[in-house]
């Protein structure tokens, strides 16, 4: 299984790419991405933001469905 | 029966003109059951910052998600007032500073809905959307992420 995970703001300056696939597995959760994400990028882990899973924003209980698109929100700005 | 409201395309290249919310008021002078308007135009202020001056915003979203949620927006300030009509556009990329970038145009019969929903459409979007904002700041090029508060 992969998921797409797209990356915005200052969240793609700290991967250094708009969208990258990692391996997942059945019944992961919000949490357990956050755990593999803050691994390879150790700067995450001082940042504030939000996860949605296909387009709703999740919490770290929230299971990650196949083929999932993911997307790490930094703080919002609009207005 | 419910009205049904298409989605709408919210997000315009850079800087919303004067001329262009001119317009839209213009196109409502056909619709006489309308009583009341209200607008909101958020502008980029020049906000001081230990760098120097914000010389304007870049704006980016998760475009998909935001046209989705201003379409939620949309239908919850329809079903909550008692509308006419609503118009919402928002700047994606550069608005430089004293430009408009968020332009919230609501109409209704009598002025309170008008007052009240514009109110509420602003806060939503201001929390709800995903929309970033790089404050660029001084001549250096420097930058600084943008966080409602």
């Amino acid at each position: 299984m992969s998921i797409n995970i797209l990356y915005f703001g200052m969240l793609a300056e700290i991967s250094g790419q708009a969208n990258e696939h990692l391996a997942g597995k059945e019944n992961m959760t919000v949490n357990d991405l956050k755990g593999q994400l803050f691994e390879k990028y150790p700067e995450m882990r001082e940042k504030k933001f939000k996860i949605a899973v296909n387009q709703k924003i999740g919490d770290d209980e929230t299971i990650i469905p196949l083929s999932a698109e993911i997307a790490l929100l930094p703080p919002f700005a609009g207005g | 029966m419910d009205k049904i409201h298409k989605p709408k395309k919210v997000f315009v290249p850079g800087a919303i003109s004067p001329q262009f919310v001119a317009d839209s008021i213009a196109k409502h002078q056909s619709k006489t059951n309308i009583g009341a308007h209200a607008i909101f135009l958020g502008q980029i202020r020049a906000d001081e910052k230990a760098e120097g001056h914000v010389t304007g915003i870049e704006y980016s979203a998760y475009e998909e998600m935001a046209e989705q949620t201003f379409h939620e927006i949309r239908e919850d300030a329809f079903t909550k007032f008692d509308l006419i009509c609503m118009h919402i556009y928002h700047s994606i990329g550069l608005v430089p500073t004293g430009e408009i970038s968020l332009f919230v145009f609501v109409s209704s019969a009598h002025r309170r809905a008008a007052f009240e929903a514009s109110e509420y459409i602003v806060e939503q979007i201001k929390t709800k959307v995903p929309i970033f904002g790089k404050e660029l700041v001084g001549p250096a090029g420097e930058y600084i992420w943008k966080e409602n508060k």
